[in-house]
């Protein structure tokens, strides 16, 4: 059974050889390849090499084409600031809750900011992998990709403010998430990853994300699906339980869940979604392989009777992070059956 | 101290209607209620109320942030540019420090503790440690708050209390909030204290300060 097979059985509750481990490492795999994140992110050859050597090194079932939150803001007008080893931060966003929104313009994927440099990664990466392992794009959730047009501080105000407008703002953030996302599954994704933090009830209410995220997203998922992506994941941080329920009828498939939620919980409240979760990413480089191993054994002997879950890091494994703490984390995946 | 007005503005702040929260405080000002008795009845018991609510699982930002910005107009409204309200419970050097852009989280801790009484001195985002202790020098404050979104502050984090020691400032309490920061310890960040919530910093400066008024 290869890593996009056992994947895909894990997604359907089929029997697998093990428990799939996915280790969310995007610009970890720059820092083990000493390689600098500036360039990382800025150059879709170089992402790949990196995640090409993370994945030999490390051995999980799935690479990642991800560079940072702001590919999208950044294509359509936002000024960012790139740093040696950090990711880059926004400098100017594009809009302003002032400015004139009537007259904005889709990105193109083929052209815009870094679009293409993330397109030519998950072109090498399945090129390379072919359909051995899962090759995961990353597209926003509309209510981030809103808050990164506008800062997440207007835009909060802007939703009680003046929702309509708001509302007007995530439509466009949708069409370009769809747009985005197809041209990844074109150029090679099995799937894109929908990342989507700010949607979480650490940041607004659960009603918030049923009237103003839920449909939105069930648009993003519905077209990837008939696009063909392998599955729709979802990634929201933080406390997400009360939002959990709403999953499924968001078209998700995987739904990742971070520490802030149990693995009983989350299991209660997807009893037939397939779970990812929820080591912190904190203890990837605090913690020691010994603590890792620990987390990794009791997450697997909490779904051992029921299937459907992929053993990962809650959100991302930090730049960082300690190498041996990953390879913790893949080797207890691989050694329990 | 009941006043159905005063209650109105609890309601308003909770609501965070600031249109209505300064409307109702300057009611209360003309009918002769003073500034230090709107902000103790008025806005801090808005705020005790908020905390009650934030349980872990029903905090979000949107919510403070709507408080606080209401919270925020009255206390302007009360102490006008040119007559800063002084901090009656002490002062609180807060940042987020260098390479660490993010400063909503900082920003909703100072409202938090502006609304309950304390003098709040906002260092900025991406904040050097320099600037940092030498505001500190000055201000000589109960604590540092730090707020901390992303994991590559964490070095700098945990030299702080000694950089502190170093001056002489080893009696200033260093606490540690933010969604990367609170996911640590207090002994491996090298701090007095991590906080879960603003609400939670605010608990623990009410301990060390004795929460006087």
């Amino acid at each position: 059974m290869n890593s996009l097979e056992r994947v895909a059985a894990t997604i359907q509750f089929r029997e697998t050889d093990r428990v799939p481990v996915i280790a969310q490492v995007f610009g970890h795999a720059a820092a083990v390849a000493g390689v600098a994140l500036d360039d990382y992110v800025r150059d879709g050859e170089t992402l790949a090499r990196c995640q090409l050597n993370a994945l030999k090194r490390y051995g999980y079932d799935s690479v990642f084409a991800v560079m940072d939150v702001h590919v999208e803001t950044e294509a359509v007008g936002s000024v960012l600031r790139y740093r040696r080893n950090q990711y880059p931060v926004v400098e100017r966003y594009a809009l302003s809750r002032d400015g004139e929104w009537d007259t904005l313009a889709l990105p193109d994927p083929q052209h815009s900011g870094r679009m293409p440099e993330m397109l030519k990664a998950l072109g090498i990466l399945r090129r390379e992998l072919g359909d051995e392992v899962l090759v995961v794009g990353c597209v926003l959730g509309p209510f981030t990709l809103a808050t990164q047009l506008l800062g997440l501080e207007t835009a909060l105000y802007l939703a009680i403010d003046d929702s309509p407008q708001l509302e007007r703002l995530m439509d466009f953030a949708t069409e370009i998430i769809i747009r985005f996302g197809l041209a990844q599954l074109w150029a090679g994704a099995h799937l894109p990853l929908v990342f989507d933090p700010s949607a979480s009830p650490a940041v607004v209410p659960p009603k918030f994300f049923r009237e103003f995220a839920l449909p939105r997203l069930q648009r993003v998922f519905q077209a990837f699906s008939g696009a063909g992506a392998a599955a729709n994941w979802l990634h929201i941080a933080g406390p997400s339980g009360a939002i959990l329920p709403y999953y499924r009828k968001a078209g998700v498939d995987i739904a990742n869940f971070d520490y802030a939620v149990s693995a009983a919980e989350a299991r209660s409240q997807l009893p037939t979604t397939c779970l990812n979760g929820n080591i912190k990413s904190v203890a990837f480089i605090e913690g020691s392989p010994a603590d890792i191993e620990a987390e990794s054994v009791n997450l697997l002997r909490a779904f051992r009777d029921r299937g459907g879950f992929i053993l990962s890091s809650g959100c991302e494994i930090p730049p960082e992070s300690v190498p041996e703490n990953v390879a913790a984390l893949v080797t207890t995946a691989r050694s329990l059956r | 101290m009941s006043d159905s007005q005063m209650d109105n503005l609890i309601v308003a702040i909770l609501e965070g209607d600031s249109e209505e929260s300064v409307s109702l405080a300057a009611d209360l000002s003309r009918r002769g209620f003073t500034s230090k008795q709107i902000v103790i009845h008025g806005v801090e018991a808005a705020m005790s109320a908020l905390d009650a609510k934030c349980t872990l699982e029903e905090f979000n930002l949107l919510e403070i942030m709507l408080a606080g910005r209401a919270v925020m107009e009255v206390v302007k409204f009360l102490h006008p540019a040119g007559t800063p309200m002084a901090g009656r419970k002490g002062t609180v050097v807060i940042a987020t420090l260098e390479g660490d852009v993010h400063d909503l989280g900082k920003s909703i801790l100072k409202m938090v503790l502006t609304g309950k009484g304390y003098h709040v001195v906002d260092c900025g985002k991406d904040c050097p440690m320099q600037k940092l202790i030498e505001v500190t020098e000055i201000e000589l404050p109960l604590a540092i708050g730090i707020s901390g979104l992303i994991t590559p502050v964490i070095p700098l984090v945990k030299q702080v209390k000694d950089v502190l020691i170093l001056r002489g400032l080893g009696r200033v309490k260093v606490m540690a909030g933010g969604a990367a920061l609170k996911q640590s310890s207090s002994g491996n960040l090298n701090v007095d204290f991590v906080a879960e919530s603003a609400f939670d910093s605010l608990r623990y400066l009410d301990e060390i300060s004795g929460g006087v008024r």
